[in-house]
């Protein structure tokens, strides 16, 4: 506080005071009665002192402040009003904020590497595998030159492995090279990453542990290092935890990571080990100058190709973040663009209502202007307002996300990356801040429109002006907008439908799946494993009310099946194809029931029986698209095939319907079974050497329920310890359904909320229109208008501006169709239908929305009407 | 301070500006010449003048010095600073359109 200013104020008034008394004394009172006089006038002198002050101490942010409970009373005034533009514009923000938390995730957020730019992954791309990959061949040759790269590391995948002290638990063992952390520029968060010395073969056994499993197996105790815990059945040291934040860079979960542990030597030249590699680049170096700076290192591997595929392999370089989201990119942008659209439609809803509460307040503000308040206080007040509605819509907004974000991960997709991680966290607080701030300079824009203007020969009166127009446009561009949104969503909704409707080529009704991965540690060999498998086929043909079992190594629709590429496959009697893989074929070994129970039809000829499982009885179902390709329309039974060079001769038995193996919006490969056999066989890559992991089929007249229960019952029988998941194939089928399902399901959301703002807009700018026109339709009535014309008459107007928005939003449709057909499945972008529906929709709401206020026009009262205004 | 009292304090700066356009004056003086030229009909309280005063004085529309009355006290003289004039001008015009107006209205049959 200023002492002198203090002082200074006080003589102020006393001069004041003393000159009042002066006065009152000269009009003949006492001295006594005078003073106090002069002092009762001030009322009180100390708030007036504090008042005189305050006018100084007044800095420019507590005129802000004072702005903002002036806004606030504004608004306490108008609670319905206030509301309505809340709850709008939380409807607008709410989504807005759950998606970015989705999408920043996949599109913008750094990954937890330090200087992730430079972190590249890498690797020979071909149509054998989905993603880049390299043979450890030619990555120990990169290895020793580093080209492009500071260094280089890799990892060969992960398996099962089983923890096997106290209660065993299933783990996922991600096998990486020595320079893994310190190539990610990862730091372990106690202990050390692996020595060189540590990923050879032979050389003791260690682990690091993900944060994850230290917390849930190890209670985060510190004393973890060093220990010996038994992986598989093999004592492995702890020699690290790894930090909360770690992922896999290809975001495969793991628990555990143990050395790659790769013999360089066994591999030599030819060597067919498959690792995924990541480099990270030197400094300025761009991923296309290191895919060029690779062209040598990659020409000479090739060599190693054989000569007929060298044509369909080529390099790829790329961001590990590339490498992550895939085609998540797309999805995710569509979904920003689809959530921003439905913000700009409550803005521009909230805006129109703050357009009709200005002129509804031009009149104050004029005074205002009169009195004395700049233009710059009076647009300050406006935009201070504005601010407020959108700070609480935001806060609002935010709650809401909360509540979408939870249901996002309720329902999330596989498909996605990162979907559950989603949460509200500072950035999506500053995305949604800087949302509510544009909306709120939107606002304000609106709202103030005519403050320059302000002249008050106009101010009393409504107006149809400059405004008018602008909320006419508003709700143009809101019905555009809401075509868009409805075509999109209706395009998912079907696709989505097309998917749930695929026709799978097996019955996955009333069947029920078990899916076990045998340990390294109790099942070593291939003679332990199968005679496991011999075990649970009995408990399978021993339960009451089986009809049918099967044990497979795989089964669709997802794509888990094994293969093996076309050209590789010989037809007796024929040259082997000279050039190209051809594709893929997915193969199985089945028991013979597995058609009957997958109630895959048996084409031609005949399914597997039990004779098929004797060694040296070699038969082959193949699908039909198979039998096509490789025999057109000639017979294929009897001929014979042979896999991968080598092995003997398979003789085709039967034609099977195909089935969907490749998930199910990809069309099926073609595919072949061999029938799963009751004995070692040899190590021959075409035969069905008895897989770790299998899947057990069952039809059964018992409930789902309990046959799920009695499959996971039966097996832990047989081996306790033996980790087993059990579903219904109506869930596995479910789960790959899982991401149409999600877009469409948010997109619905979106266009949903779209076109309820976009009605609200619509009926809140006619109400607005017919009430300034009542004199109008008064006169018109009383001249002798219908009730029915002055609806029909509202209604036109009402459709004068609800076509050009339908209009443009037709234009809209067509520009966006390209970015949705990605997403579609058996749906054009330009789904004639779905157009149809559109339309209709829209006009039908606009016509309700229209409706009301045409009606309330069409009830005036021309007496009334006409002495108004 | 309330919504409603900001707009009187308009009218009443425009008041306080007027009167100060005929010459300088100290706060007691202001008061005094506003309810002579009124007629009585208006009255200022000294709680809303003084705070009015330094509100202009902060805003440059006055100026002020401390002299010595012809009694002998010390008093704070107030003076239209040019910015003060023109905004005088400009409030006067507005606000007589207003008046006008709001009269025509009112006397409106």
């Amino acid at each position: 506080m200023n002492r002198d200013r203090d002082d200074e104020i006080r003589e102020e008034l006393d001069f004041h005071e003393a000159a009042r008394a002066d006065l009152l004394r000269s009009d003949g009172m006492t001295g006594r009665e005078a003073s106090a006089e002069a002092r009762k006038r001030f009322g009180n002198r100390l708030a007036v002192e504090e008042e005189v002050l305050a006018v100084h101490a007044w800095t420019r942010l507590e005129q802000w402040w004072s702005d903002v409970r002036l806004a606030v009373r504004g608004f306490a005034r108008n609670p319905v009003l206030a509301a309505t533009a809340v709850v709008t514009l939380a409807l607008g923000i709410g989504p807005a904020a759950a998606v970015f938390s989705v999408v920043d995730r996949i599109l913008y957020r750094p990954l937890p590497y330090p200087g992730e730019a430079r972190l590249a992954s890498f690797g020979m791309k071909a149509p054998i595998e989905a993603t880049e990959f390299l043979m450890a061949p030619a990555y120990f040759n990169l290895r020793g030159r580093q080209g492009p790269f500071e260094m280089v590391t890799s990892w060969t995948g992960r398996t099962d492995c089983d923890l096997t002290e106290g209660e065993a638990r299933r783990l996922s063992c991600g096998m990486v090279e020595a320079s893994f952390l310190e190539t990610l520029g990862v730091a372990p968060l106690m202990g050390r990453g692996f020595t060189k010395a540590e990923d050879k073969p032979g050389a003791a056994r260690v682990a690091l542990l993900t944060y994850a499993l230290w917390r849930s197996r190890f209670g985060r105790e510190g004393g973890v290092i060093g220990r010996k815990i038994s992986l598989d059945g093999q004592l492995t040291e702890v020699v690290g935890v790894l930090p909360e934040s770690f992922e896999m860079p290809t975001l495969n979960a793991v628990d555990v990571l143990v050395p790659a542990a790769i013999n360089e030597a066994a591999q030599g030249r030819q060597g067919t080990l498959v690792v995924r590699a990541f480099g990270r680049l030197r400094e300025g170096i761009s991923m296309e100058r290191a895919a060029a700076e690779l062209q040598p290192w990659f020409q000479d591997a090739m060599k190693d190709v054989p000569p007929m595929f060298r044509k369909e392999v080529s390099l790829r370089v790329r961001p590990l973040r590339d490498r992550q989201v895939g085609d998540s990119v797309l999805a995710a942008r569509l979904l920003l663009g689809a959530v921003l659209l439905v913000l700009l439609l409550a803005c521009a809803n909230v805006a129109n209502l703050l357009i009709a509460r200005g002129v509804a307040r031009e009149l104050e503000r004029a005074i205002r202007a009169t009195l004395g308040a700049s233009r710059w206080r009076i647009a300050r007040q406006s935009l201070v307002e504005c601010l407020l509605l959108a700070m609480v819509a935001a806060a609002a907004g935010l709650a809401l996300a909360g509540v979408l974000i939870r249901v996002f991960a309720a329902t999330a997709p596989g498909g996605i990356p990162r979907l559950t991680q989603a949460a509200l966290d500072g950035r999506v607080g500053l995305f949604t801040l800087g949302a509510a701030m544009l909306c709120a300079a939107l606002f304000a824009v609106a709202s103030m429109g005519r403050t320059n203007t302000v002249r008050l020969g106009h101010g009393a009166r409504t107006t149809r002006g400059r405004q008018g127009w602008l909320r006419i446009g508003l709700v143009s561009f809101q019905i555009a907008v809401s075509v868009v949104l409805l075509q999109g969503s209706l395009l998912l909704l079907r696709s989505f439908w097309n998917v749930q409707n695929t026709a799978l080529g097996f019955d996955g009704e009333g069947l029920m799946t078990a899916q076990l991965v045998l340990g390294q540690h109790r099942y070593p060999d291939a003679a332990a494993r199968v005679a496991f498998f011999e075990r649970v086929e009995e408990r399978l043909a021993g339960m009451p009310g089986v009809a049918s079992y099967a044990v497979s190594d795989s089964l669709p629709p997802s794509g888990q099946t094994r293969s093996m590429i076309y050209s590789m496959i010989d037809v007796e009697g024929r040259e082997p194809a000279p050039q190209g893989t051809g594709g893929m074929v997915g193969w199985r070994a089945v028991t013979p029931g597995y058609f009957r129970t997958l109630s895959i039809p048996v084409e031609q000829g005949r399914a597997f029986q039990e004779a098929d499982r004797i060694p040296g009885q070699d038969s082959v179902v193949v699908s039909r698209a198979l039998a096509r390709r490789l025999f057109g329309d000639g017979p294929a039974l009897g001929k014979r095939l042979r896999f991968g060079r080598i092995g003997p001769w398979f003789t085709i038995v039967g034609v099977a319907a195909d089935v969907r193996n490749g998930g199910l919006t990809v069309a099926p490969d073609p595919e072949y079974y061999l029938a799963r056999k009751r004995t070692v066989t040899g190590p021959n890559p075409g035969l069905p050497d008895m897989q770790r992991r299998a899947f057990i089929a069952v039809r059964t007249s018992l409930s789902p329920e309990q046959t799920l229960a009695w499959l996971r019952t039966e097996i832990r029988e047989l081996d306790p310890a033996l980790p087993v998941e059990v579903e219904s194939m109506e869930q596995r089928v479910g789960a790959l359904a899982a991401r149409p399902k999600f877009m469409a399901f948010l997109a619905t959301l979106f266009s949903v909320t779209g076109i309820v703002l976009a009605a609200v807009g619509l009926y809140g700018v006619m109400a607005f229109l017919v009430s300034g026109r009542t004199r109008e339709i008064g006169i018109r009535m009383a001249m002798g208008a219908t009730p029915s014309r002055i609806s029909r008459m509202v209604l036109g107007q009402a459709g004068v501006w609800v076509a050009p928005g339908i209009a443009a939003g037709g234009v809209g449709v067509v520009a966006c169709a390209g970015l949705l057909r990605s997403q579609l499945y058996q749906v054009g972008q330009y789904d004639g239908g779905s157009i149809v529906v559109t339309l209709g929709v829209l006009t039908t709401v606009a016509l309700v929305a229209a409706h009301v206020p045409a009606r309330r026009a069409s009830r005036v009262d021309p007496s009334v009407a006409v002495r108004e205004e | 301070m309330t919504g409603d009292s900001e707009s009187l304090q308009g009218a009443l700066e425009m008041v306080v500006l007027k009167t100060l356009a005929r010459g300088p004056n100290h706060g007691f003086g202001v008061a005094l010449q506003i309810q002579d030229t009124s007629e009585g009909l208006l009255r200022v309280d000294e709680g809303s003048l003084y705070p009015a005063l330094h509100r202009l004085e902060k805003r440059g529309l006055l100026s002020a010095d401390w002299k010595t009355t012809p009694n002998g006290r010390r008093a704070k003289i107030y003076k239209l600073t040019p910015a003060g004039r023109k905004r005088l001008e400009d409030v006067e015009r507005t606000w007589l359109t207003l008046a006008r107006g709001v009269h025509l209205i009112l006397e409106a049959k």
